[in-house]
């Protein structure tokens, strides 16, 4: 489902030209559960951002579904970012001012969901997320594994190919941490294909398969 | 649905900033008040204006003794007569009234009551050609006047300065002067024009006061009745031709009268009125652009605080375009709400001058929209500018700004 081939990006900082990657070939099929690790300037940040439609490679080619999406415009990327692509952040990123149900109804909004169909379906999915009782509550009314359980809910209203989560757990104790890692596993056995960046092994560990990454370069890359 | 989330976006960006939100739409809400209060003012004053133009009946010409100059000596005032007005009204080739007067202040008595008042000596056609009406009694006419009988018509306010009723006055032997002349007639209150009121006057034919009262042949002013759709430069040659003839005034040799026209300065009392409306309205316009800048200005600051929210916008699939509108409606929500707070004030105002000074209050509609319109086209113009800066960020590095 997603190919990647020769991926480069280079930053130009200040004077000097920051290799960020330097060739990265990937490859991961429909229903995969992939970690990817390293330590912070690795790269694993730009290679989520890339594979995430977020930013565009300097060269290479990233398939996406078939799709060569490394040479498409803004407008049709954030097309693809609505549709295919379902963001999990460490600092959850919902919308202060909006309540559970309205943050869930964003991306339909962008997508020009009918209001009604895409309240169905928001109500659904809080629902399956276990908050059906707190769909009203703003951000701040919701403790943090709620917030986060709120933000994957919002991933995955437009049934999107691969759910991306950033450090998912980083700002959750343990305990919500280990719920939101069984509510990704759960995902994953009906079909979901899941790409979790994280620095912790143990979370790695949860996945079906662990990347590391070492100066813009793939290190290794482990089935369990 | 785009729109709809768009407009929540802002009333709620809007209200969870209120005070910040109400200092930036400030300029705009007094440049709204003031285009409303201005133009609703001045628009009231022409209509006030109007009204009283229109008091005055048709157009009156004004014709006035002038000095005679014969080189740089000044010899003093060559006065105008009954004789220059007979010769005016002898010309038939323009349907004109013409209407000499003279007035001065004279000792008036009944019983106890003693007054100075203004007395003037009028034709009869005079009553027609102001449009005064009567109250009570008869106007006095042509036979009275070259009877030279001693008849008086009395403004409305006069009974009472003469401490009586108007029916008691009726009817009465009053002294103008120490001699005797019968009230045979009462007018209707006309109120003031401004430069004289009429209420407060008392009016005798021409020829008695000519003879009985004042003692000279000599007029004050010719008033000249046309009519509104005549060529008032035609008439205005017309009697130069007459009184030229008449005083004897060889080629070459100034006027010794002027002709003005009451009507010519009343439009240029309205022109001022318009060209100083236009100018404060055109303030007001600019104290909007200048509005539009704030509000530019706090847009961008709202952008850069907003900088991970667009990013996560961007992540959930916002386009160029979604973000450009939440941007843009922001800035024109609240430019318009600026707008409307301003309009209510600035009706607020001109409500309030509009009873003050009496005069007719008339939403001035066209101003309405008008600036309600333009504050929104500050809004779109000025929001532009932060909202390309917003849809223009990067969704990587937003995301993750601190």
């Amino acid at each position: 489902m997603i190919i990647l081939k020769d991926i480069k990006k280079e930053f130009q900082l200040g004077q000097q030209k920051v290799k960020a990657l330097k060739g990265i070939n990937l490859e991961v099929d429909k229903n995969d559960f992939v970690s990817i690790m390293g330590p912070s300037g690795s790269g694993k940040t730009t290679l989520m951002n890339i594979v995430g439609c977020l930013d565009t490679p300097s060269s290479g080619n990233y398939y996406l579904n078939n799709q060569l999406v490394s040479e498409l415009d803004e407008d049709s990327l954030a097309r693809i970012r609505n549709k295919e692509i379902g963001f999990v952040f460490q600092s959850f990123h919902l919308l202060a001012k909006n309540s559970a149900l309205d943050n869930v109804l964003l991306p339909m909004k962008y997508a020009g969901t009918d209001i009604n169909e895409a309240t169905e379906r928001a109500k659904y999915i809080l629902e399956q997320v276990g908050l059906s009782d707190r769909i009203n509550h703003g951000p701040s009314e919701l403790s943090g594994g709620q917030q986060q359980r709120v933000a994957i809910a919002r991933a995955l209203v437009n049934k999107p190919s691969i759910l991306f989560a950033d450090e998912p757990t980083g700002n959750l104790d343990s305990k919500t941490g280990d719920d939101v890692m069984n509510l990704f596993k759960e995902l994953n056995e009906e079909g979901q294909t899941i790409i979790l960046i994280t620095h912790e092994e143990d979370i790695a560990k949860q996945s079906r398969r662990i990347i590391n990454i070492k100066d813009g370069l793939i290190e290794s890359d482990t089935k369990i | 649905m785009l729109f709809k989330e768009s407009l929540i976006s802002a009333i709620s960006s809007i209200r969870s900033n209120s005070i910040r939100s109400f200092l930036t739409s400030l300029a705009i809400i007094i440049g709204t008040a003031a285009v409303i209060a201005v133009i609703g003012i001045g628009s009231s004053a022409e209509k006030a204006l109007e009204a009283s133009i229109d008091d005055l009946g048709g157009r009156t010409l004004y014709v006035a003794p002038g000095q005679n100059r014969r080189g740089a000596v000044t010899k003093g005032i060559i006065p105008l007569d009954i004789k220059d007005a007979e010769a005016l009204a002898k010309f038939k080739n323009h349907n004109w009234e013409i209407s000499p007067t003279i007035t001065r202040n004279r000792q008036v008595k009944l019983g106890n009551a003693n007054i100075n008042q203004r007395i003037g000596a009028y034709l009869p056609i005079h009553f027609d050609v102001r449009g005064y009406e009567l109250e009570l009694g008869r106007l006095f006419n042509e036979d009275d006047n070259l009877g030279r009988k001693r008849v008086v018509v009395v403004g409305s306010k006069i009974p009472s300065e003469l401490k009586t009723g108007a029916k008691n006055l009726l009817n009465k032997e009053i002294l103008i002067a120490g001699t005797s002349y019968k009230v045979i007639g009462i007018l209707k209150e006309e109120g003031s024009t401004g430069w004289q009121n009429p209420d407060e006057e008392l009016y005798i034919p021409l020829l008695t006061g000519a003879q009985r009262v004042f003692g000279t042949q000599n007029v004050d002013s010719i008033n000249v009745g046309i009519s509104n759709d005549v060529n008032v430069d035609e008439i205005m040659m017309s009697i130069e031709q007459i009184l030229r003839a008449k005083h004897d005034i060889g080629p070459g040799q100034d006027n010794d009268f002027r002709i003005s026209d009451y009507s010519q300065f009343s439009d240029l009392r309205r022109q001022a009125t318009g060209i100083f409306t236009l100018l404060i309205a055109a303030i007001a316009g600019i104290s909007l652009v200048v509005g539009g800048i704030g509000v530019m200005n706090i847009m961008l600051v709202s952008v850069t605080e907003r900088t991970r929210e667009i990013g996560l916008r961007k992540a959930l699939g916002a386009t160029h375009k979604a973000i450009m509108l939440q941007f843009i409606v922001e800035a024109v929500l609240l430019c318009v709400i600026g707008g409307l707070i301003g309009l209510a004030f600035g009706t607020f105002i001109l409500w309030i001058t509009a009873t003050l000074f009496d005069w007719p209050f008339a939403l001035p509609f066209g101003a309405m929209v008008g600036s309600i319109t333009f504050s929104a086209l500050v809004g779109l113009f000025f929001g532009i500018w932060p909202a390309r800066k917003a849809a223009k960020l990067d969704p990587a590095t937003s995301l993750r700004y601190e």
